[in-house]
């Protein structure tokens, strides 16, 4: 039967070569569309490694001269945080704080091995603010200010990069270009996802703040709302002279950050389903067209004992295998992403992408099929044997 | 073999109503070559699609092989037009994608054949109507008298007991038409095939053993 499909198809194959093209480019969007959505999803579904909830951030601006006044400056704001009871707990971060749009990044060394990665200043009381669990090891305290080693808190991500299986803790590593103060690794972390919920597994490190560090993230009790944010707004900006601050609220601060890799992806989606849609209407005229051209044809073979449904599947099967012309070109075209490894994603997201691609593809053209092959089934056998 | 009985079959418009056959009673023998004859519109070719369950009477009934056929589901007039009919027309109704093998193939698909088998079974019925050479041609490049061959090797693939014929020689020349005449009477003197022709040649018909007449839709004689 597949023969007798294919032999029909190669025999028209000048007007089906337009069908295989369509299905073909159609095949490249939806790979595209479903690669990068299937990416995405990978990322958004392992954990957060953080929870933003009633975590808010003041960005405060001291207008300080220096940094020796900045550091008591900074001591006059945690005074007055701890007058809050509704703020559960409190740190200072680097401006590089979850979900800010700034970013800082400096280069580990370990055994030669050189890595890059985000690095974030907080104080130590951070992961009680972000609700951070450690994996490995401990988070450092007040206590290893004043150590011999400099104690940093890695993702598993960096850990694996540096150290492969190796134990990570107690490792001295080198930060930047030359580096004086020797590093110690005393934790480690799964994960910690703080560009946007979509952000792949990644490299960063947390080191203890020093005096700069004036990007203040806190804790809130459940349900605070703009009263206490105007009473801490009000009661660090009276602190100083020409203080002034902001406070955002982590969540809305995340969506923003999401909203600028979904809305692109949104966009794209729009603009190829409008395609996909042309296309599918393409097929379904050209289907048509197709199956008025063959009234008689259908006489025959209903004539010669076939069903309306032997019918049905004979021209649903001749899309489906011109369908699978067009998804074997593409196909081709596709496996070459992961074979050159053009956009450094793991083979398994291509291929779910390319998987989702062609059960697209089928299913569009199955359903433009349908309907133009329910009408040639059903077609009265001795009217069309009639005409001329 | 075929038994009709008080066929009436009328097409119905939103403006006009024709009568196309009123009232036939008709019984075909097995084994029985018979041809049918009438002026253009007579009824002629309503007759056949309904003994070819290609058609439905309004009223009356079928009866072919010993089973009564109105009112059967798709799938079992199907098995029937696969399994107990061969059809041949006067347009030859060829599929002009095809090769002439598979052009004869057809049947077969809508039975459980194998490939191989169903090749061999082809170029047998091929071999009868003596176009063993040109299997691999497409139907345009035959003549007429050959594309009409093919399409009787088509109708006798399946070994069918009845064969109708739709004015098969009508679009033949004398010489060609004849050669046809020549293979459907061999079919039915060797293979026992019964054979039901429509034609409008009294020549074909004296050939045959059995005339039947229609006029505007009733049976004359
Ligand atoms: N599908 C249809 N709808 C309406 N009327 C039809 C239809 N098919 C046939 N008829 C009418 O039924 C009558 C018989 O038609 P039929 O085709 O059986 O004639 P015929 O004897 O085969 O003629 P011819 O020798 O020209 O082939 C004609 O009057 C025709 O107009
Ligand atoms: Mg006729």
């Amino acid at each position: 039967m597949l023969k007798h499909l294919f032999k029909l198809i190669w025999k028209r194959k000048k007007s089906n070569s337009l069908m295989v093209l369509e299905i073909f480019f159609s095949f490249l969007i939806l790979f595209a569309v479903w690669t990068l959505a299937v990416y995405n999803y990978k990322n958004y579904a392992h954990p957060s490694g953080l929870q933003t909830d009633n975590v808010w951030v003041a960005f405060i601006d001291f207008h300080a001269p220096n940094d020796t006044v900045k550091m008591q400056y900074k001591e006059l704001v945690k005074q007055q945080m701890e007058r809050y009871k509704a703020v559960k707990s409190f740190a200072f971060s680097s401006t590089n704080a979850p979900f800010t749009f700034s970013s800082s990044n400096n280069q580990f060394e370990y055994n030669k091995k050189k890595v890059m990665s985000e690095v974030m200043s907080v104080e130590p009381a951070f992961p009680d603010v972000m609700g951070i669990k450690l994996a490995e090891g401990r988070w450092f305290t007040k206590a290893d200010e004043v150590a011999k080693f400099r104690p940093i808190v890695i993702t598993r991500h960096l850990k694996n990069e540096l150290f492969g299986n190796e134990n990570a803790i107690g490792k001295i590593i080198n930060e930047g270009e030359s580096d004086n103060t020797p590093t110690k690794v005393i934790g480690v972390i799964d994960f910690f996802r703080h560009k946007d919920d979509f952000q792949p597994l990644s490299n960063c490190t947390f080191v203890p703040a020093g005096r700069w560090e004036d990007t203040m993230l806190m804790k809130v009790a459940e349900g605070s709302g703009a009263e206490l944010e105007a009473q801490i707004a009000k009661g660090i900006t009276q602190l100083g002279k020409d203080w002034s601050v902001e406070i955002q609220q982590m969540n809305n601060m995340k969506a923003n950050r999401n909203n600028l890799v979904l809305v692109p992806i949104i966009i794209l989606s729009i603009v190829c389903g409008f395609l996909i849609f042309n296309v599918a209407l393409g097929l379904f005229g050209v289907l048509f067209q197709t199956i008025n051209r063959r009234r008689q044809e259908i006489g025959v073979r209903r004539a010669m004992g076939a069903t309306q449904k032997a019918i049905l599947i004979h021209f649903i099967g001749e899309t489906v295998v011109i369908a699978t012309l067009g998804l074997i070109l593409g196909l081709f075209f596709a496996i070459q992403f992961p074979l050159l490894n053009v956009f450094d994603l793991e083979a398994s997201v291509y291929l779910t992408g390319m998987l989702l691609a062609v059960l697209s593809v089928y299913g569009l053209v199955t359903i433009c099929a349908f309907y133009p092959s329910r009408q040639a089934s059903v077609l009265h056998p001795a009217t069309v044997l009639h005409e001329e | 073999m075929i038994h009709l009985k008080n066929i009436e079959k009328v097409y119905r418009t939103a403006t006009i109503e024709t009568v196309a056959l009123n009232n036939i009673n008709l019984s075909i023998e097995k084994g029985e070559f018979i041809s049918i004859m009438g002026p253009s519109g007579c009824g002629k070719s309503t007759l056949l699609n309904i003994i070819g369950l290609l058609d439905e009477p309004s009223k009356g009934n079928v009866e072919i092989g010993g089973k009564y056929t109105i009112g059967l589901p798709d799938k079992e007039l199907a098995k029937f037009r696969n399994h107990t009919l061969g059809f041949i027309f006067q347009s030859f109704h060829l599929i002009n994608d095809l090769p002439v093998i598979d052009n004869v193939e057809l049947p077969l698909l809508y039975r459980s054949v194998s490939g191989n088998e169903r090749r061999r079974l082809a170029s047998e019925a091929l071999e009868k109507v003596g176009l063993s050479n040109r299997m691999k041609h497409y139907p345009n490049q035959l003549s007429g008298g050959q594309k009409q061959r093919v399409a009787i090797a088509r109708a006798i693939v399946g070994q069918p007991e009845i064969i109708l014929a739709d004015e098969p020689t009508g679009n033949l020349d004398s010489n060609m038409g004849n050669e046809i005449m020549d293979i459907l009477t061999h079919l039915n003197r060797d293979d026992k095939a019964t054979i039901v022709m429509v034609t409008h040649d009294e020549n074909m018909a004296k050939r045959t053993h059995r005339l039947i007449r229609l006029f505007d839709g009733s049976q004359v004689s």
